[in-house]
């Protein structure tokens, strides 16, 4: 610990550089707090919830991310404009540039997150993996130092050993990977990583990684203030993923025992204390079939699945960064947390399940989202809304919570039943077919989990099918009943979500 | 009325009739059904089917309805038996096949040439949008007859791709 503790002082207003559904929860967390907000929005999102929501905001360019939400500029220009005293950077966008940390320091900003110093360090995947070695903390074995060029790669492909991964030195989140089996595919792998790492990050050298086969990715969530108090709120289970994108998470998880968990939280606090780290950040790791913890990398920003944390552990994490960056000492040590139930969470993406995830931007003509007992719904959009194209396609975060995990299940089930969207696809039936898949409510998942559940049948459901040809030959009636009028906008708007190629003849048929 | 309904490649005929204070007699290839239906929004029905209750939302277009109940969703395609809907479905699956995009999006590659010959299945060009890259594949064999797009270009929904016969 270095740096002095600045005095606690209250925010009046945080401006959120962000948008979609973190940018709702940033700017619910501020309200819960008596703190105003502020959003910034392209000019794609001049309707968007986040907008609707805040108390100011402030445009920030054209669509395109690299001409808005990416803009360091833009972004500290509207603070300046509505006198904001302290940034959220949410995930993803600017949340993991040091640059922009630094930029709201110089500009008298807080930034809530850690220092910018601490972002660069972490930031390179390599120099965590050192920094968790130093720790104590097991790291997958594999390259310490990022490796340029394609005779050290080879090189090193050779010590570390296949199957092994290939990743971007400057990544994260899952981009930049490849997966090498043997030595036959390495060639074109390189190839294929050094200029998907170049184009992402600018940068276009890697590191090899053993792979670890039918692991779980299993990470834990830290919070620490700037007072040198570190805790960690448990573990959270991210095995089913598609592309390295997580699907469905969840608290506790069911492969974790006692003893891993405490194993694990020691070692996240170990190595958050040694450098120094402040405000909230997951560590994510691998655990193989036998239990051993290897440890992945660091994400120094609040998580996409941060609510099924929230809702084991009773906690509003996002508050508490506003209140760390605040100042304010951590109001629980690590004795006071515990896990209460089980919280199941579901990203519900604009994407077409049936046809290869295709993305399916679009007006939502219906979005009505569940409610009940222990059910949340993080939603970024709202019915009527245009699904725009220009950005990542999540939709809202569906969370269940319920005393066992079986009854987290039961009302996961429910709710998506009860989740209603028409105009665009979404992964919703996706959802429901993993919910319902014999291996997740036997807790048996890893990350081929989704390969799994898409070869396996989907039981069609006789009477759900009776009901929709029965609807659709009624509505086709009534229609032909009314006097038409040109069609409303909202099902002129869904014509051109519904397939992956629309077909038509020479002439008018 | 009398319509054939598709989903997912199985049709029934459907027939409908009634629709006083929202009550109809369906029958679906034969099998009789008492439907009460209720209008709840522009897009949205309650059906009481024999005592069973379905919450279902939908949008009907020319053709296709989409049809969302129980949190899945079904593209129900309606031809009018009455009419002879199979003689128009023979002559699309012949027809040159105009290949519209179906989101806007930028067009990353084009993976053929004009006249080349493609397979059924076969990748026709690469669309990305929402920060992801998508092969678009031809829907049945032929042979590329005409290409409207380059590489690098922006396309808005709807707009003309490709021309196979």
């Amino acid at each position: 610990m270095n740096a002095p503790a600045p005095a606690a002082r209250a925010f009046r207003k945080v401006l959120v550089a962000n948008r979609g559904e973190i940018a709702v929860r940033v700017i619910r967390a501020c309200r819960d707090l008596g703190i105003a907000s502020v959003a910034v929005y392209s000019e794609a999102d001049r309707e968007a919830l986040h907008v609707r929501r805040a108390d100011e905001a402030y445009p920030i360019g054209p669509a395109p991310s690299r001409e808005s939400y990416l803009r360091i500029d833009r972004i500290l220009e509207a603070a300046a404009r509505a006198g904001a005293d302290a940034v959220h950077p949410g995930y993803g966008f600017l949340a993991e540039n040091a640059d922009f940390a630094r930029a709201c320091e110089e500009a008298g900003l807080a930034f809530i997150g850690p220092r910018s110093e601490t972002i660069t360090l972490m930031g390179e995947k390599t120099s965590a993996r050192r920094l968790a070695v130093e720790a104590g903390v097991p790291v997958v074995p594999g390259t310490l130092e990022p490796v340029a060029g394609v005779a050290a790669i080879a090189a090193e492909a050779a010590r570390v050993g296949y199957p092994l991964m290939l990743k971007a030195a400057a990544g994260g989140g899952g981009k930049g990977m490849r997966l090498v089996k043997d030595a036959s595919e390495l060639e074109a792998a390189t190839e294929r990583a050094r200029s998907e790492a170049q184009n992402a990050f600018g940068d276009d050298r890697v590191y090899l990684e053993r792979a670890i086969l039918k692991a779980r990715h299993i990470e834990i969530q830290v919070l620490a203030d700037h007072h040198g108090n570190a805790v960690h709120l448990f573990e959270r289970e991210c095995s089913i993923q598609r592309r390295h994108q997580k699907i469905v998470e969840e608290s506790p998880s069911p492969f974790v025992t006692p003893e891993l968990r405490a194993r694990m939280g020691a070692l996240a606090v170990a190595l958050v204390q040694r450098i120094g780290y402040r405000n909230a950040g997951t560590l994510e790791f691998l655990v193989d079939q036998d239990r051993n913890p290897y440890f992945l990398e660091m994400n120094t920003r609040i998580q996409v699945e941060h609510p099924v944390t929230e809702m084991v552990t009773g906690t509003d994490l996002v508050g508490l960064q506003i209140r760390i960056a605040q100042g304010e000492p951590l109001p629980f040590a690590q004795g006071d947390l515990r896990q209460s139930g089980h919280a199941i969470e579901c990203r519900v993406y604009a994407e077409d399940p049936d046809r290869g995830f295709l993305p399916s931007p679009g007006l939502l003509a219906v979005f009505r989202g569940p409610g009940g007992p222990g059910i949340r719904d993080d939603a970024g959009v709202y019915q009527g809304f245009t699904v725009p194209v220009h950005y990542d396609s999540l939709l809202s975060k569906l969370v269940a919570h319920g005393a066992t995990r079986d009854d987290a299940i039961r009302r996961m089930r429910r709710a998506l039943a009860e989740y209603t969207v028409l105009g665009i696809h979404t992964t919703l039936p996706f959802l429901d077919r993993v919910l319902r898949h014999e291996a997740f409510a036997a807790g048996e998942v890893d990350t081929g989990f989704v390969d799994r559940v898409f070869a396996t049948p989907d039981d069609a459901d006789e009477r759900a099918w009776e009901i929709a040809v029965t609807a659709a030959a009624i509505e086709r009636l009534e229609q032909r009943r009314r006097t038409r009028l040109a069609p409303p906008e909202a099902e002129r708007g869904s014509a051109w979500t519904r397939a992956g190629w629309r077909e038509r003849a020479g002439g008018r048929l | 009325m009398i319509v054939d309904a598709t989903v997912a490649g199985r049709t029934a005929r459907v027939e409908v009739t009634g629709g006083e204070g929202g009550r109809y007699r369906v029958t679906v290839d034969g099998r009789a059904l008492t439907v009460d239906q209720s209008r709840v929004g522009a897009h949205e029905r309650s059906l009481l089917v024999d005592g069973r209750s379905h919450d279902v939302s939908l949008s009907l277009q020319d053709d296709r309805c989409t049809v969302v109940l129980e949190g899945r969703a079904f593209e129900v395609l309606l031809g009018d038996a009455a009419v002879g809907d199979a003689g128009v479905v023979r002559a699309r699956a012949t027809g040159p096949v105009r290949l519209l995009a179906p989101m806007p999006g930028k067009l990353v590659r084009l993976l053929v040439a004009a006249d080349q010959e493609v397979a059924a299945g076969q990748g026709l060009l690469v669309m990305e949008a929402m920060k992801m890259e998508n092969e678009l594949k031809a829907p049945r064999a032929g042979r590329v007859r005409e290409i409207h797009v380059a590489e690098r270009q922006a396309v808005e929904t709807g707009a003309l791709l490709l021309v196979l016969e």
